[in-house]
């Protein structure tokens, strides 16, 4: 194991902060600010807020700084983990949430800023044992294969056929590009919101 | 008694995935884990001459550095750790983005900071980074995994002379990337001296040995667990530096440590399809046989190892062709190595195709008559006949279907509104492995059947397949069969990687699951509290759950019963071998290109392969529209460009490396299948597959687009400035 230079500055060696390594995971106490009220939110380095999210229907606070996003705020702080993370900038759509009923890419978008919000992953779809009708449409056509893309696909779908840009494969092909499948299911994914948007309609 | 294999069963981890509950490497819950975030150089060639982490380790949350000086010593392990060096054990800077500092934090967020907070100071030399910079001439590496890379037919150069129709061209190809969607991921605990890592993994036993390899350890003493994988297109089966570093960085701050790589970092880490250029020299008679191959092919190879990830096989077997000299040569660049990606063989392939349709256009002779002429029954290098070979019956069946004989002979025939349309073929042919794999199943106390081995699904279908194979050996219905994979604990089986995977188990899954459903049938048999006691085993028949006497119906039992009054399961293990081989197949499509823009639109497509027997007809089509779209990107879309002063790759995004969306898959892929069991497969006569199809599709792009227009474009990709 490397240890502390003792330098003033500690170049040319690397550091371990011996500490708290071998104190076996006593991290460093993090600085806490809690926040008064939705919105209000401490700032710097290290200081944290405690916001409270509402997801799939539940208030839970989460202590975050201020630069979580809200991606990472489910994964890793709510241990939500159904929501992927795909490219972290917003390029994959894998990490699509619905934030009171709209598509939104939660790496785009910080967890504080989504107070006050209804967010529904994909964990929150299911009424218990019954799949959402795209879940089980997206089954019924092989709309996946890795997976690793399917729950912002399946979120986006949801969202896609609410706003009624489902109306015909072409119209469904473009509205949905903005969730990439490496597996290139893309035929399957079309015929899977097809069918549940005509569910939905009848 | 078939029943579930071969038809379109739905997928049994299907629930999992739509849900959000499939467990991915990165999503596996281990406490107190540390976020590791790698620093990567910004030089492509040079030296690492001081690490400043002062500034890292001011930011609150951060625990550790580390770098070269703090990590154990490890040995660099052999294939299939292909890269032949592993970063942060000196200075020496090879290629930008290796590692050179391991950030951990508390945090996500903490260790990001920290990374983008240490600086490095570089001593740097000017790289070469693309083929046409290289610094020495190109040439023929070492054999690569026991295959040379000069192979030799006859005499091609004195045929190539004396043959009446001689065609000469270059084609190339860009570097590419396999970005599946989720990032490489590593978390690693030490317990003592064995370790745990819940890895992104195609092959967890690969990954086992890599692991075990550089540590010195006994591969007992480590474990990888990779239930399910988010997509590994050949990225993620050989071991690479960031499991290693992870693994090391864990056990110097004796805590858990997870690290995942950004997307950005993935265009270093973890392999590409190498930068590629093929020469090719063909002699043929006037009627269009093939008389005479030549190739020479030159691959991007790195500082530190020489390996030709892209062979051309298809050149060397694909069609009956007496005399041919092939090279894969290669030259040195300052960039990470290259590896697999998603059938490697396409890359060599395009030229194949491509040439082979300017000859007919020569010659002219339809280009699927001039393959039908060509058509090789014998393999063409050990001469033995090819007998369940059925390529002749995929280009009957699809070119039917895509109504290819109603093609115009004539470029530039046809227009609708602003574009041209043209039609192109080409055969598709994939290599394909098989490994050693051992397989259990288990019938439990409450008569149902567990099927236990280390294999993977990446995406493919294992889970399903495996299922439907046991339920049919088994007579059990599929919600009674659980097949658990994806952890090196469990019996040893290869890795879902060369299209191996279904060939591979197959064969001993269901040899296993026989093997437990006789035991079960001789349990029964024997005992007097069944209705069957007494009866002739071969006279049980078991279907349902249920055993049943053939001939007095009313005496039967139940999985359920027998096996719940014998009080312990009933375990069987089985391992049977299987060869490697080819697969085949064959593309039609239509492709239209815009007048004035330039802008390529696949718009109908039509498949046919021979894999052997169909294990399961939806997940087989998935492979071939996960194929076809693949082909797409890699004819029209998707390269990886870099910087050639700095070294550095200029779109490691999926904003600039454009892969296929939604909109730019053709609307409609009829995907057909010969369907007829292999005879020599011992996997239930299943051939490997997943990798044909895509091989035939960049060249049947590019021939669409020159019987669109009459431009004949002979590198990769064919982006829109192409075609202005
Ligand atoms: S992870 Fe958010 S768009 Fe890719
Ligand atoms: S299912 Fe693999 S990326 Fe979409």
């Amino acid at each position: 194991m490397a240890e502390s230079t003792g330098a003033a500055r500690p170049t040319r060696r690397t550091v371990l902060k011996t500490a708290a390594v071998t104190a076996g995971g006593a991290a460093l106490a993090p600085r806490t600010a809690v926040a008064a009220g939705a919105g209000e939110v401490a700032a710097g380095p290290g200081e944290t807020a405690v916001v409270t999210l509402s997801v799939n229907g539940k208030r839970r606070a989460v202590e975050v700084e201020p630069r979580v996003t809200l991606l990472d705020a489910l994964r890793e702080r709510l241990g939500l983990t159904g929501t992927k993370k795909g490219c972290d900038r917003g390029e994959c759509g894998a990490c699509t949430v619905l934030v009171d009923g709209e598509r939104v890419k939660s790496c785009l978008t910080l967890a504080v800023m989504r107070q006050g919000s209804e967010i529904t992953t994909i964990e929150g779809l299911a009424q218990g044992e019954r799949l959402h009708p795209v879940q089980e449409a997206f089954i019924r056509h092989d709309a996946f294969q890795c997976g690793g893309c399917t729950s912002g696909q399946i979120m986006s779908a949801v969202a896609c056929i609410d706003e009624g840009h489902a109306g015909s494969d072409q119209e469904i092909r473009e509205w949905m590009s903005g969730n990439l499948c490496r597996c290139a299911c893309y035929q399957n994914i079309v015929a899977a919101v097809a069918d549940a948007a005509k569910g939905a309609r009848s | 008694m078939t029943e579930l294999v071969g038809r379109s069963v739905a997928r049994v981890d299907g629930r999992a995935k739509v849900t959000g509950a499939a467990i991915y490497a990165a999503d596996q819950p281990v406490p107190d884990a540390l976020h590791g975030v790698l620093v990567m150089s910004t030089v492509a060639r040079g030296e690492v001459l001081r690490i400043d982490a002062s500034a890292a380790l001011a930011h609150p949350g951060v625990v550790a550095v580390l770098t070269h000086r703090d990590l154990p010593k490890l040995v660099v392990p052999h294939f299939p750790y292909v890269k032949r060096f592993i970063p942060m054990q000196g200075t020496a800077v090879h290629h930008v983005g290796q590692p050179v500092a391991i950030v951990l934090a508390t945090t996500l967020e903490q260790a990001q900071e920290g990374a983008a907070l240490v600086s490095v100071d570089y001593r740097a030399e000017k790289p070469s980074v693309v083929i046409d910079d290289a610094r020495e001439p190109a040439f023929l590496p070492q054999p690569f995994r026991d295959r040379p890379n000069e192979i030799r037919r006859g005499d091609a150069a004195s045929a190539l002379r004396e043959a009446p129709v001689r065609l000469e061209a270059r084609y190339s190809s860009a570097t590419r990337h396999h970005n599946p969607i989720e990032p490489h991921t590593t978390t690693a605990r030490w317990d003592g001296d064995r370790v745990t890592l819940f890895e992104s993994a195609q092959g967890v036993l690969v990954t086992r040995t890599v692991v075990a390899t550089a540590f010195g350890l006994p591969p007992e003493s480590v474990r990888v667990v990779a239930p399910y994988l988010g997509g590994g297109f050949g990225a993620k089966g050989p071991g690479w530096p960031h499991t290693l570093l992870t693994a090391a960085a864990a056990r110097v701050a004796r805590r858990p440590v997870r690290l995942v790589l950004s997307r950005a970092q993935m265009y270093t880490s973890a392999g590409h399809r190498a930068e590629y250029r093929q020469h090719l020299r063909i002699g043929a008679t006037r009627e269009g046989r093939l008389t005479a191959i030549a190739e020479t092919s030159t691959a991007q190879l790195t500082a530190t190892e020489d390996s030709v990830f892209n062979r051309s096989d298809s050149t060397i077997g694909l069609y009956t062709c007496p005399n041919l000299h092939v090279r894969h040569e290669g030259v040195r660049l300052d960039v990470a190595s290259s590896s697999y990606m998603r059938s490697p063989e396409t890359t060599s392939h395009f030229g194949l195709e491509t040439a082979l349709d300017e000859l007919s256009w020569q010659l002219s002779i339809d280009p699927l008559e001039l393959r039908r002429r060509n058509h090789a029954e014998f393999n063409q290098e050990t001469g033995e006949r090819l007998t369940s070979k059925r390529l002749l019956e995929c280009y009957a069946m699809a070119a039917e279907r895509f109504g290819w004989a109603r093609r115009q002979p004539r470029t530039g025939a046809t227009k609708d509104g602003d574009e041209y349309v043209g039609w192109g073929m080409a055969t598709e042919t994939h290599t394909f492995a098989a490994m050693p794999s051992t397989a259990s199943v288990t019938v439990g106390v409450d008569g149902k059947a567990l099927a236990q081995l280390a294999t993977q699904d990446i995406g493919t279908g294992t889970y399903t397949v495996v299922t439907q194979i046991v339920a049919d050996a088994l007579g059990l219905p599929l919600r009674d069969v659980q097949a658990q994979i994806g952890d090196s604990a469990l019996p040893p089986a290869g890795l879902s990687a060369a299209s191996a995977t279904i060939p591979s188990i197959s064969g001993s899954v269901d040899q296993a699951a026989r093997a437990a459903r006789d035991a079960v049938v001789a349990l029964a048999v024997a005992d007097r509290h069944s209705p069957l006691f007494g009866a002739a085993p071969a006279e049980i028949e078991t279907r349902d759950g249920r055993l049943v006497h053939l001939r007095d119906r009313h005496r039967h039992d139940t999985y359920r019963a027998v096996v719940g009054r014998a009080g312990e399961p009933v375990r069987r293990t089985a391992t049977v071998l299987n060869q490697g081989g080819h697969t085949y197949g064959v593309v039609f499509l239509e492709a239209r290109v815009h007048a004035r823009f330039g802008s390529v639109r696949v718009t109908r497509v039509v498949t046919a392969h021979d894999l052997g027997r169909v294990m399961n007809r939806r997940t087989a089509r998935g492979q071939v529209l996960g194929g076809v779209t693949w082909g797409i990107g890699h004819a029209l879309m998707e390269h990886t460009v870099f910087d050639r002063n700095t070294g550095r790759v200029v779109n490691p995004n999926l904003s600039t490396y454009l892969v296929p969306v939604n909109a730019d898959a053709p609307p409609e892929v009829e995907t057909l299948f010969v369907d007829k069991p292999d005879p020599a497969s011992t996997a239930m006569g299943a051939r490997g597959f997943g990798e044909t199809p895509i091989t035939g599709v960049p060249a049947a792009i590019g021939n669409a687009i020159y019987h669109a227009t009459g431009r004949r474009l002979r590198d990769l990709p064919i982006t829109q400035d192409k075609l202005l």
